[in-house]
């Protein structure tokens, strides 16, 4: 089943009297509990095209159908339920709050989604369990290894249960050995909870190997889509 | 987001940055204090003034004057053509009785005050003897006389002092608990006074300096002369009241008479010419009841009286209090509004820190509404602890000024006097004020900190 359709995107903006395009006429498809990740160079659109599937940015033409809702002509209060319910969003920068705990970053969103009180800690427990950060619940940000901060800001984007995780090149801050440590988590929540991945890499190699279907990116166009049969 | 998260959320944030929290809930508890402090000025000038009045029985008082002023005929001709323009109704004792068969009319007599001078311990001091009949004794403030007791007859050989006349000699009570404990006074148990004898004088003409060439015209033919009568009784005659029952003494009418003295008793006597006329000045009257002082006056203007009571006056002096008010609570605005500032420049600088945690909870479902909630929050929990903190200070500094006034302007007057009157109604005000002000100065960055753009804030650096 199709989770996201984007179709004719399109994202311009204006450099003194040129009119410069972010993303042009970009089509693609991607359906429930699938891998996805966008490759492209410095510059090629991908971190745009993750803001717009997001909702994070909805400045652009054409559309981005979410269970056949255009999320660009979502109100503001719509976005924020996409926002809450539908996605989850991981960043390079892990973008954790840092005078909050692990456990408080985790339990951030769930604050939003009015998710109940007496469980909000049960539930940030168990996401930073899974990703083996029990013992570092009590801790900062700034307390964390760049591999521990960023499994914070996955447990964070799971809290709500979103059907599709949103990670801008979730890897870019890390080394090899702790990259390959949080591609393999992305791997396995979306092979066993079936969680649609859409991942923004410069790494084709990895988005190969790990992707149901790499969508190459160049100067805001899509120059290539591979299905693997992962 | 429920309510209690909202607040979670905003102490959490307020408590990351301790110092400025602090800072500026100080400015806040300044200018609550501030505010809260003059404005208890204010009600506590009131409040005395009120409560004298009432101790007294002043609002079922009412002063009769036969005299009728016609104030619009007062012109550029002055004085001469005011006299012209009174036109008097006799107050003799046919006029006292018929006022006192006015229904709801529980006593009338004369004011009689005669300017003299007391002399106890060869201390010598001006005082206006006051001519009180024996019956007030039932009434505000001779019905409680702590010392002594008020005389029986009206022409009893006896004064009551009040004790603003003796403190004015510098004699306390050694029964008075406020009495000072240094300076210059004299303590003497209440005893050693009653059944004393004191001195009165007053003045009497002089035939021998009656200077019939003009000479020395400048001297006036009188000369004093002493009377000594015992002391009944020391009443409290507060100092806020006025008129007949203020500080002073009080004679019973017949001794009062017998008093050798010049028989011009004000400004009246001379332009009216009414000495030795079988003619009062005025007329202390006492309605039953406060609610009967309407009818009452009513009744006497239709005789054709003047009519004055304090009653009357009270609403003229609530707009003065009002204004007296307005003016106190705006000087305790300014302060409130420079720590209104201060609660944005708090809240700004809390939005330029927390740009991108404002992206971060935006990127994760947070609405413009929410964000702009923990923003009014953050300013009214700084709001109610600077006016809880403000209050407490107001409270704590006034109570410092009531101790001090008391020690120091105390010993004039005589009794403890609150000059700063906290009440509860002031209190939970001045709170909920200091969080309306908080909240209100919170608009402005609440709503920056909602439009704050996610993708802008979240852009990588």
């Amino acid at each position: 089943m199709t989770a996201i359709v984007v179709k004719n995107l399109c994202k311009t903006y204006h450099k003194g009297e040129h009119l410069i395009y972010a993303l042009r006429n970009i089509n693609f498809e991607i359906n429930d509990g699938e891998f996805v990740s966008i490759v492209g160079r410095s510059g090629s659109g991908k971190s745009t095209l993750l803001n717009l599937l997001g909702g994070i940015d909805t400045d652009a033409k054409g559309e981005i159908l979410y269970d056949g809702v255009n999320l660009l002509t979502m109100s503001e209060k719509q976005l924020s339920q996409h926002r809450r319910f539908t996605i989850g969003m991981i960043f390079q920068s892990f973008n954790l709050i840092p005078g909050k705990t692990a456990i408080d970053n985790v339990k951030m969103p769930l604050i939003f989604s009015d998710y109940p009180r007496r469980l909000r800690d049960t539930r940030a427990c168990e996401l930073l369990y899974n990703m083996g950060l029990f013992n570092r619940a009590m801790h900062y940000p700034s307390e964390l290894s760049g591999g521990e901060a960023q499994r914070v800001a996955i447990a964070r984007a799971l809290a709500n249960r979103p059907k599709v995780i949103l990670a801008d090149e979730p890897t870019g801050n890390l080394d090899t050995a702790t990259s390959a440590e949080i591609i393999g988590l992305l791997q396995m929540f979306n092979r066993k909870h079936k969680i649609t991945i859409v991942m923004v890499t410069h790494d084709k190699e990895t988005a190969n190997r790990v992707s149901h279907k790499t969508v190459l990116l160049s100067d805001g166009e899509i120059i290539k889509i591979t299905s693997s049969n992962q | 987001m429920k309510p209690s998260d909202i607040l979670i959320l905003a102490a959490s944030n307020l408590k990351q940055n301790k110092v400025r929290t602090i800072l500026t809930i100080l400015g806040v508890a300044i200018g609550i204090g501030s505010l809260g402090a003059m404005v208890a000025f204010a009600n506590g000038m009131q409040n005395n003034i009120a409560k004298s009045l009432e101790k007294n029985d002043l609002f079922t008082g009412i002063t009769v004057s036969g005299v009728n002023f016609e104030p619009d005929g007062y012109n550029i001709y002055g004085a001469a053509n005011l006299i012209e323009q009174v036109k008097p109704v006799p107050l003799d004792d046919d006029m006292l009785e018929k006022i006192k068969a006015i229904p709801n009319v529980s006593a009338a007599f004369p004011e009689v005050i005669i300017p003299a001078k007391l002399k106890i311990n060869d201390k010598t001091v001006s005082v206006n003897i006051k001519s009180v009949p024996a019956m007030m004794r039932d009434y505000r403030p001779f019905d409680n006389i702590k010392y002594g007791s008020f005389y029986t007859s009206d022409n009893q050989k006896g004064v009551v002092v009040s004790r603003a006349v003796l403190q004015k000699l510098n004699i306390f009570l050694a029964e008075d608990e406020d009495k000072p404990t240094s300076g210059n006074f004299t303590i003497l148990p209440a005893d050693s006074i009653i059944g004393k004898e004191i001195e009165i004088i007053t003045t009497v003409f002089d035939v021998e300096k009656v200077d019939l060439l003009y000479k020395n015209s400048r001297e006036l033919p009188v000369k004093p002369e002493s009377t000594f009568l015992p002391v009944c009784g020391i009443v409290d005659a507060n100092s806020f009241s006025a008129g007949m029952f203020s500080g002073g003494i009080f004679l019973p009418p017949k001794t009062c008479d017998a008093l050798p003295s010049v028989d011009l008793k004000n400004v009246y006597d001379i332009i009216n010419n009414y000495s030795n006329s079988g003619q009062y000045n005025s007329i202390h009257v006492r309605v039953r009841d406060f609610t009967q002082l309407e009818s009452v006056k009513y009744a006497l203007e239709k005789m054709g009286l003047q009519v004055f009571s304090i009653g009357d006056k009270l609403k003229d002096m609530k707009k003065v209090f009002f204004l007296l008010d307005s003016l106190l609570a705006a000087v305790g605005i300014i302060a409130l509004l420079v720590a209104a500032l201060g609660i944005v420049n708090t809240l700004m600088m809390a939005i330029y820190e927390r740009r991108k945690e404002i992206g971060i909870m935006k990127s994760m479902g947070a609405t413009a509404f929410q964000i702009r909630l923990i923003f009014y929050v953050e300013a009214a929990v700084m709001g109610l602890f600077g006016g809880i903190l403000g209050v407490l200070g107001g409270k704590i500094s006034a109570m410092f000024a009531n101790s001090v006034a008391n020690s120091q302007i105390g010993v004039l007057v005589d009794s403890t006097v609150e000059y700063f009157s906290f009440t509860w109604s002031l209190i939970f005000g001045a709170m909920a004020f200091s969080v309306a002000v908080s909240f209100l100065a919170s608009i402005y960055p609440a709503a920056r900190a909602a439009a704050i753009d996610p993708l802008v804030a979240l852009r990588r650096e």
